[in-house]
C-alpha cells in the first residue's frame, strides 16, 4: 500500500479544504480542476461508448429509409414519424402504456409500501416471509412470464386446473378472452415482479427512521394512522422516490411480459411501446418506423425525468 | 411501528401475509409440479403429477447444455457486476465528495441512459459489438451488461457516500493517507452495504438480461441461461417440463444470493434511499 | 488484491477504448465476417457462415456433425453453422443484414424481400448441374422471380387435417368431416359429449402463423391469395365467406380459448397428449410416442393441401477476398447437404419431406436405415411414399411476389380484427386488398 508516498504529501495541504466543501474551487491548480473527470472517465467511456453510441444509430435510423430486407436507402425526412402518428394502433399503444405504467408502478409501490410495514412488524416466521417476497424479483422475467402464460391458459392451464379441483369453478373460465383481461393479466404479472423492489426500498428506509420519533409521537397521543401519515410516509419519501422513478423507467420499458403473454395481440389490442416497436421492426420489417416509435418514447420519459430533476433541484434548493 | 396490537390485527397481518405468499409461491408450485408430468398430463387438466417423473430433472442435463448455459450467465452477471461497480465507484465518489462543473449535466445525462431500454437499441448495439468484433463473444455481453447497468450502479452508490460523513476520510488523509487509499480503506468498509445492494441489483438484471444475449449470441455453448432455454422451444414442439426444470435451475443461484445477503440488502438501500 | 483490480479496470478501459478508437476506421465489416465468431481460422481458409433454422430437438447436434464431416473432405473451407429458432429468426437475420453482416448461406422461409434488395446470388451461380438435376423441379420454379431461380428447397412439409379417432366415434361421429358443414357438426358433437375437457377444433390465428390458417380456408373455400393471373385477389367473395367460418368457430366455442395467441405447437402437443380432437397440423405434427388413435385426412373443402418448402440462399459479399473460392465453397456445401445419402438422413432425423428426387425415391424404399433425431420424426418407408405422393397437390404461399410479407401480416391483422368483431370480414379484406394493391 506504499507505493507511491510523494503524491500523498502534495495532496495534504489541498485535499481536506475540498472534502469541507469550501467553496474554492477556483484557486485549485489544472490538476485538481480535471481530477474529478478523471474520476468519472471509466464510467463516461464505457457509457459513452456502448450506450451512446447505439442511441445515435436510433435517431439515425428513425430518419432514415430502410428497405424491408433491412437496407439503408437513405434520408427519409420525417416520414417514419409521420406515417407512425397515422397508425390508430400506435395510438392505441401510447395509451395503453400509460394505463401500464401508471398502474403498474402505482399498484406495485401501494402493495409495496404496505407489504414493507408489515414486514417490519416483528412476527412468527418473518424471516420465510422476506425470503419469499424476494422469489419473483430473483426470477428472470422472461421464466416469470412464461409460467403464468402457462398458469392462465384456458384449456390446459394450470388456474383452471386447480380451481376445478377445488370446487370453486364449474367448468373452464376463459381468462383470456378480451384484450383487455389479457392486458390486466399482463399488469398484474408486472405487478408481481415488481413489488419486491418497492418493499425492499421500504423496508431499509423504515429502518433509518429514529425510533424516538414514533414515541414522540406516541406521547402526544397519536393513533396508528395519525403515525402512518404523520411519521412513516413523510420520512419514507426519499426511498420511495429512488423506487419510482426507477420503476417508472423500467416498466415503460418492460418488453418480456407482455411480448411473451400476449405479443401485443389480439388484433394489436395489447402492445406496450416496446413491444410495438419489436413488431414494426422484426415482424413487420418496418425499422425505420420502429426507431422512430422508440424516439418518441425517449422523448416521452425524457419529459417526465426532466420534471422530476426539476422538482428534485427546486426541493434540494428549499432545504 | 410499535402498536399496540389488538387480536384482529394480528389476525389480519397473518391473513395478509399468507395471501401474499400463496399468490408468490403458485407460479414455483406450478413450475415445480409440471416439471415433473408427462407429455400426456401436461394438457389433461391433472393437478400433480400421477408418477412424478423426476427424470425431467436429470434429462435436462444431457438434453441441452444446461450447466454450460448457467456457468455463462455466471459469467455474464459476476463479470457485469464487477465491472460496473468497479466504474461506479469513482464516478460515485467523485459525484458526492467534489465539486465540479458540469455534475449536473452528467447526473442528467446517466438517467438520460436508462430511458431507452437495450430493445429499442438493438440494431445499433449489434452494429458496435459487430464494429468491435465483439458478437458472439461473453465479454461483449459482459460490457453491455455493466454499462446498461451503470447509471443505477452510480445512483445508488453516490446515495451510499453522501450519507457516510467525510469526517473519516478527511482524518485518514491528515494521517497520510492519499485520496485513493482514504476511498479503499475508510470509506469503501463504512458503505459495504450500500456497494451489496447495488452489486445485488447488478447481478440480477445481468442475470435477467435476455433481448441482447438473444440477439448477440450465436454459438450454442456460449448462451446465458436465458436464451438456452429456448432450446426447448422448438419448430414442431414445446417441451414444458424441461422448460419449467430448466427454469428451476435457473432461479436457486439466483435465490441463494440474495438469501445470503438480504440483511445487508435491506440496510443497504436505505444508505442508497436517502438522497436521489 | 488492489493491483489486480486496478489492472482489470486498465485492461477493460483499454479494450474499450481500442474498440472504440478502431470503430471508424472500418466502415465496411464486410471485409472480416468471422469475427467475433471466436474462431482463429487458418491463413488462407474460405470462412462460409450458415445460419440454420431449428427445425428440432436435436438440430444442432446434426448440423454440428455436418460441419465436422465438411470441414474434414474440404480443408480449405472453414464452416460456421449458427442454429437460430424460428421464433428468433427474423429479428437476428434483419439485425444482421442492417449490420451489412448478413450470413454467407441462410436457411428461412421467403426471399423475395432480399430479391428486391439485390442482396442474394442467383441459385445458377453457386449449383452444380448435379444438384440442379436432382430438385424436383416444381421446387426449383417455386423459387424463380420472373425466371430466374434465388433459393434453393431445404425441405417440404405438407398440411392436412388431423382428426382423434377414438374422440371422435365416442362423439358419435364415424368419419372424418369432408365438408365445412360436417367440420361444425362434429366440433357440435364433440363438446355436447366432452365438455370442458376436450377442445374440438385447434385455431391458429396468432401472428406466428396465422397465414396458414388463412390458407387452409380461403383454398377450400374457393378463394385464396392471388387470382389465375397471379395479381393479389384478397378480397374475393370466397375469402370472406372463409373469414367468417373461422369467426363462426370461435364464436361458437369450438376453439381453444386464446386462437390468437396459441401457436400452433402447444396444440399439436395438446393433440398428441389427446384433449384436441381434430386441427390442421404438418404430416409430422403428432408425437411418436403418442399412443392417440388418429386419421390424417385432406383439409375439408376443396382438399387443398398447404405446402410448405423452406428455402436456402445465398448473399453477396462484395468484401469477400476472394470471390471465386467463394463461390467454390457455396457450391461445395450445397454438393455435400443434397449428396443423397447424408440428405436422406438429414429428412428421416427432423422428419420432413426430401425437395430432391433421388432422395424421395431413397426414402420410398429405405427410410428404416436412417437415425430419427425428434420425437416427431418418423423412419417409415411408408410414410415418406404417402406424403411423397401427396406433396404435388398442395399448394404453396406466393412467396415469389414482393409484396408477400405484407400480405401475410395483412390476413393476420383481418383475421384477428374480424374475429374480435372489430370489423366486417368484407371491409377488413376490402381494405387490405386497397393497401396492397394499391
Amino acid at each position: 500500500m506504499k507505493e507511491n508516498p510523494k503524491p500523498h504529501s502534495i495532496k495534504k495541504n489541498s485535499k481536506p479544504r475540498s472534502i469541507k466543501k469550501n467553496p474554492k474551487p477556483r484557486t485549485l491548480l489544472n490538476k485538481r480542476a480535471i481530477e474529478p473527470y478523471i474520476w468519472l472517465l471509466p464510467s463516461i467511456i464505457m457509457m459513452g461508448v456502448l450506450i451512446l453510441v447505439p442511441i445515435i444509430t436510433v435517431f439515425q435510423t428513425s430518419f432514415s429509409k430502410i428497405s424491408k430486407a433491412g437496407v439503408n436507402k437513405g434520408f427519409a425526412k420525417l416520414d417514419n414519424y409521420l406515417w407512425i402518428f397515422k397508425q390508430p394502433a400506435f395510438r392505441r399503444t401510447l395509451m395503453n402504456t400509460i394505463v401500464w405504467t401508471v398502474v403498474v408502478v402505482g399498484v406495485s409501490t401501494i402493495l409495496g409500501i404496505i407489504l414493507g410495514l408489515v414486514l417490519n412488524e416483528k412476527f412468527h416466521g418473518r424471516k420465510i416471509v422476506r425470503a419469499i417476497v424476494v422469489f419473483p424479483w430473483a426470477t428472470a422475467l422472461i421464466i416469470q412470464s412464461v409460467i403464468w402464460k402457462y398458469i392462465i391458459n384456458a384449456d390446459y392451464g394450470a388456474l383452471n386446473t386447480l380451481l376445478l379441483k377445488l370446487g370453486i369453478i364449474k367448468s373452464n373460465v376463459n381468462w383470456t378472452a378480451t384484450p383487455q383481461m389479457f392486458f390486466a393479466w399482463e399488469c398484474f404479472v408486472g405487478i408481481l415482479v415488481t413489488v419486491p423492489f418497492v418493499t425492499f426500498c421500504v423496508l431499509s428506509g423504515l429502518q433509518s427512521i429514529d425510533a424516538s420519533l414514533y414515541e414522540a409521537a406516541e406521547v402526544d397521543g397519536a393513533s396508528f394512522w395519525n403515525k402512518l401519515f404523520r411519521v412513516t410516509l413523510p420520512l419514507l419519501m426519499p426511498s420511495l422516490t429512488v423506487s419510482t422513478v426507477l420503476n417508472i423507467i423500467y416498466v415503460f420499458n418492460s418488453f418480456p411480459i407482455v411480448w411473451t403473454i400476449s405479443k401485443g395481440d389480439p388484433a394489436d389490442m395489447t402492445h406496450t411501446l416496446v413491444t410495438y416497436l419489436y413488431k414494426l421492426s422484426f415482424t413487420n420489417q418496418r425499422v425505420g418506423e420502429a426507431a422512430a416509435v422508440s424516439v418518441i418514447g425517449f422523448m416521452i420519459l425524457a419529459v417526465c425525468a426532466s420534471i422530476y430533476m426539476f422538482m428534485t433541484l427546486r426541493a434540494e434548493k428549499e432545504d | 411501528m410499535k402498536t399496540k396490537k389488538s387480536p384482529w390485527s394480528r389476525v389480519a397481518l397473518y391473513l395478509f401475509v399468507f395471501v401474499v405468499c400463496i399468490i408468490i409461491l403458485y407460479p414455483y408450485f406450478v413450475m415445480f409440479t409440471t416439471a415433473a408430468k408427462s407429455n400426456e398430463e401436461m394438457y389433461g387438466n391433472v393437478l400433480l403429477p400421477s408418477v412424478w417423473q423426476w427424470s425431467n430433472f436429470v434429462d435436462i442435463w444431457t438434453e441441452a447444455p444446461v450447466f454450460k448455459y448457467l456457468l455463462n450467465s455466471i459469467i455474464v452477471a459476476g463479470g457485469a457486476t464487477f465491472l460496473a461497480i468497479l466504474c461506479g465507484i469513482p464516478a460515485a465518489y467523485a459525484l458526492s465528495r467534489m465539486r465540479f462543473k458540469g455534475k449536473a449535466i452528467f447526473m442528467g445525462a446517466v438517467i438520460m441512459s436508462q430511458m431507452f431500454s437495450p430493445v429499442v437499441l438493438l440494431v445499433g448495439i449489434y452494429r458496435l459489438m459487430t464494429d468491435m468484433g465483439l458478437t458472439n463473444n461473453l465479454i461483449g455481453l459482459i460490457l453491455l451488461n455493466a454499462a446498461f447497468n451503470q447509471a443505477f450502479a452510480i445512483w445508488l452508490l453516490r446515495g451510499t457516500f453522501t450519507s457516510i460523513s467525510s469526517e473519516m476520510e478527511q482524518a485518514a488523509k491528515i494521517d497520510g493517507c492519499g485520496t485513493v487509499q482514504a476511498l479503499i480503506r475508510v470509506l469503501l468498509p463504512v458503505a459495504a452495504p450500500g456497494i451489496v445492494t447495488t452489486l445485488i441489483f447488478v447481478f440480477i438484471n445481468s442475470w435477467n438480461e435476455y433481448t441482447i444475449a438473444l440477439t448477440l449470441i450465436s454459438g450454442d455453448l456460449l448462451k446465458p441461461i436465458t436464451v438456452g432455454i429456448n432450446i426447448f422451444y422448438g419448430f414442431n414442439f414445446i417441451k414444458w417440463q424441461y422448460l419449467f426444470a430448466t427454469s428451476i435451475f435457473a432461479t436457486i443461484p439466483v435465490v441463494i444470493l440474495f438469501l445470503c445477503i438480504e440483511k445487508h440488502l435491506v440496510s443497504g438501500l436505505t444508505s442508497g434511499g436517502v438522497k436521489g | 488484491m488492489k493491483k489486480f483490480l486496478a489492472s482489470l479496470l486498465v485492461s477493460a478501459m483499454a479494450l474499450t477504448l481500442a474498440a472504440c478508437g478502431g470503430n471508424p476506421s472500418s466502415p465496411s465489416n464486410g471485409s472480416n465476417p468471422s469475427s467475433g465468431s471466436g474462431t482463429t481460422g487458418g491463413g488462407d481458409k474460405t470462412t462460409i457462415n450458415v445460419i440454420i433454422s431449428q427445425y428440432g430437438n436435436y438440430t444442432q447436434e446434426w448440423w454440428t456433425q455436418f460441419e465436422k464431416d465438411f470441414e474434414a473432405a474440404n480443408d480449405t473451407v472453414d464452416l460456421n453453422i449458427e442454429i437460430v429458432s424460428w421464433n428468433d429468426i427474423y429479428s437476428v437475420v434483419s439485425t444482421r443484414i442492417q449490420s451489412k453482416q448478413q450470413p454467407d448461406i441462410l436457411n428461412i422461409s421467403g426471399f423475395a424481400d432480399y430479391v428486391a434488395d439485390d442482396l442474394l446470388m442467383q441459385a445458377t451461380e453457386y449449383t452444380s448441374e448435379e444438384v440442379q438435376k436432382k430438385i424436383i423441379p416444381s421446387f426449383w420454379e417455386s423459387n424463380a422471380i420472373d425466371g430466374t431461380v434465388w433459393a434453393l428447397p431445404i425441405l417440404a412439409s405438407c398440411r392436412s387435417l388431423f382428426c382423434n379417432m377414438d374422440l371422435l366415434n365416442e362423439a358419435g361421429v364415424t368419419a372424418p368431416p369432408t365438408t365445412w358443414d360436417e367440420v361444425l357438426t362434429a366440433c357440435q358433437a364433440v363438446k355436447d359429449k366432452h365438455g370442458d375437457a376436450i377442445v374440438p377444433w385447434g385455431l391458429d390465428i396468432s401472428n406466428d402463423e396465422g397465414q396458414a390458417a388463412f390458407s387452409y380456408y380461403s383454398w377450400n373455400f374457393g378463394g385464396g391469395f392471388v387470382d389465375g393471373n397471379g395479381d393479389w385477389a384478397l378480397n374475393s367473395d370466397a375469402n370472406v365467406q372463409a373469414v367468417e367460418y373461422i369467426k363462426k368457430l370461435i364464436d361458437s366455442g369450438y376453439c381453444n380459448s386464446a386462437p390468437y395467441t396459441d401457436t400452433r405447437y402447444p396444440l399439436q402437443d395438446a393433440f398428441s397428449a389427446g384433449t384436441l380432437a381434430m386441427m390442421i397440423g404438418p404430416m409430422n405434427m403428432v408425437a411418436a410416442d403418442s399412443t392417440v388413435n388418429y386419421q390424417s385426412v385432406n383439409i375439408p373443402g376443396n382438399g387443398v393441401g398447404l405446402g410448405v418448402c423452406d428455402q436456402l440462399m445465398v448473399f453477396k459479399n462484395d468484401a469477400a477476398p476472394d470471390q471465386a473460392a467463394r463461390t467454390e465453397a457455396i457450391k461445395a456445401f450445397f454438393d455435400f447437404f443434397y449428396d443423397c445419402e447424408r440428405y436422406s438422413d438429414y429428412m428421416v432425423f427432423e422428419g420432413f419431406l426430401p425437395a430432391t428426387l433421388d432422395s424421395s425415391d431413397n426414402l420410398a424404399a429405405n427410410a428404416e436405415k436412417y437415425k430419427v433425431g425428434g420425437s416427431d420424426a418418423t423412419g417409415n418407408s411408408e410414410y415418406f411414399k404417402t406424403f411423397c405422393a401427396q406433396l404435388p397437390d398442395c399448394q404453396f404461399y406466393p412467396m415469389q411476389k414482393a409484396e408477400w410479407m405484407d400480405v401475410r401480416n395483412g390476413v393476420i391483422e383481418v383475421e384477428q380484427q374480424v374475429c374480435q368483431g372489430q370489423i366486417s370480414a368484407k371491409d377488413a379484406l376490402d381494405n387490405l386488398q386497397a393497401n396492397i394493391a394499391g
